[in-house]
């Protein structure tokens, strides 16, 4: 089935993109730039913040695009805008409000206590590990997807997702809570 | 079976949690797990992980109403405006956010900034709340409690007025215990309810009910503090604690009591 907006600037050729197939190609990957965000962000409105700081550098450099999967190109810049956050926010940590928030908007029927430990879990890996288990086991990138994406050897791919997983392993089994069944 | 030529690395573990083997790569390695329990333990905690991230973030991949507009007034900002325009815009922009982190107006995007620190708090501190007030009142002598036992139905109509919630005192008898009688108590800033109760010996417990800002259902959990016991939990938007110096058993079969008969 065609989509309808544009079909007059379609027809004319491969390059370059027209500013609107462009901006609704954009627009079709908010959901998953979405997602993306918030699993790298400390709280839902840090989430949404890097969104619309991706979004807009993405519009701002579409110059840039090689015309070759946008998902991706998006998805590394914002790897960096994150990164980038990350430090600045370490340098001036009074932005760090919601630090201790957990996942909270989202899916009411989860455990709550449970969502709070696995926010903290994540919090504490550093930007780098955090992007490349979000990348594998969130957004579902292969390793070597995963390595383009983000210019590292795959090696280092491997070795980043090897300690995030042990790490969070580590801290959720840390906690001296024990979890029971509930009497029905 | 010659697997011996194609040792299972760590490399393979992971592609075997993340999907990204081929079928007869994947069974190789299923049959190699079955040798070696401590790998696989590993990898069943790297899958319950993968499941939980991916059970957190999922809800994320949806379209919000404001995508288009944010896209546009996004897109004419960053194409039309000449650059020294843009970093000025971009100076005031940052003022702007760093002044509304301090007042902590960027709360509108979906959700509000106060409730959910609330709740983090309010999971974070409930057993510490219900330790704090036992170890304050259980060890009180002559005024444990604010009404007694003997004035149990005017002492729950009041707490469960004040809580804004149909409470009762559990009967915990068959436990050996029997109630002492109660207290209004803040918890998490607001109205909460503490329950005393004391079996033979005068060894006492208590019950704590406080707001839980957020609804939700939580397992039971566990926390000790020396020779201090508490099991909590979150049922809808009421977060329980039971404390007492009692064993961790008798404390479980206590909670469990407590849980059955609070019906939310």
């Amino acid at each position: 089935m065609p989509h309808a907006p544009d079909e007059g600037s379609r027809a004319k050729g491969a390059s370059p993109p027209s500013a609107e197939t462009f901006e609704n190609q954009v627009l079709s990957l908010v959901p998953s730039l979405r997602r993306y965000s918030r699993s790298l962000a400390k709280s839902d409105s840090d989430g949404e913040d890097l969104l619309q700081d991706c979004v807009e550098k993405v519009l701002v450099r579409r110059s840039q695009w090689r015309g070759i999967n946008l998902r991706a190109w998006a998805f590394t810049i914002m790897t960096n805008l994150y990164r980038d956050r990350h430090r600045r926010f370490n340098q001036h940590p009074t932005v760090e409000l919601d630090e201790t928030l957990g996942l909270t908007a989202e899916d009411m029927s989860g455990d709550p206590l449970e969502k709070t430990r696995l926010q903290q879990a994540l919090n504490a890996l550093t930007p780098d590990f955090r992007a490349v288990l979000m990348l594998v086991v969130v957004e579902g990138y292969a390793y070597q997807d995963v390595a383009d994406l983000l210019s590292i050897p795959i090696g280092t791919v491997m070795s980043r997702l090897s300690r995030a997983r042990r790490q969070m392993a580590a801290q959720l089994a840390e906690d001296n809570i024990v979890t029971l069944r509930r009497p029905k | 079976m010659t697997n011996e030529h194609t040792p299972v690395t760590e490399a393979d573990l992971h592609a075997y949690v993340d999907g990204l083997l081929d079928d007869d790569r994947r069974r190789e390695v299923e049959r190699w797990l079955q040798d070696h329990p401590q790998e696989t333990a590993e990898v069943q905690q790297w899958q319950a992980q993968a499941k939980d991230l991916k059970a957190a973030f999922s809800g994320y991949a949806r379209s919000g109403e404001n995508d288009r507009a944010l896209l546009n007034s996004k897109a004419q900002a960053g194409m039309q405006t000449p650059y020294w325009r843009r970093v000025g815009l971009l100076a005031a922009s940052l003022l702007l956010f760093l002044s509304g982190a301090v007042a902590g107006v960027y709360t509108d995007r979906s959700y509000s900034v106060p409730t959910a620190l609330e709740t983090a708090s309010a999971l974070e501190s409930l057993p510490g709340q219900s330790r704090t007030a036992f170890l304050v009142y259980a060890s009180e002598k002559r005024h444990p409690v604010e009404v007694g036992a003997d004035d149990e139905t005017h002492l729950i109509t009041w707490l469960g007025k004040r809580l804004d919630y149909k409470l009762v005192a559990p009967d915990l008898r068959a436990q050996g215990f029997s109630l002492v009688g109660g207290r209004l108590v803040p918890v998490n800033g607001m109205a909460g309810a503490m329950l005393m109760y004391q079996d033979a010996s005068g060894q006492r417990l208590t019950v704590l009910l406080g707001k839980n800002p957020e609804n939700g259902e939580t397992s039971f959990r566990f926390e000790s503090a020396g020779s201090v016991e508490t099991f909590y939990w979150i049922d809808g938007d009421i977060g329980y604690a039971v404390t007492g110096e009692v064993t961790r058993a008798k404390l479980q079969a206590i909670a469990e009591e407590c849980y059955r008969q609070f019906e939310s």
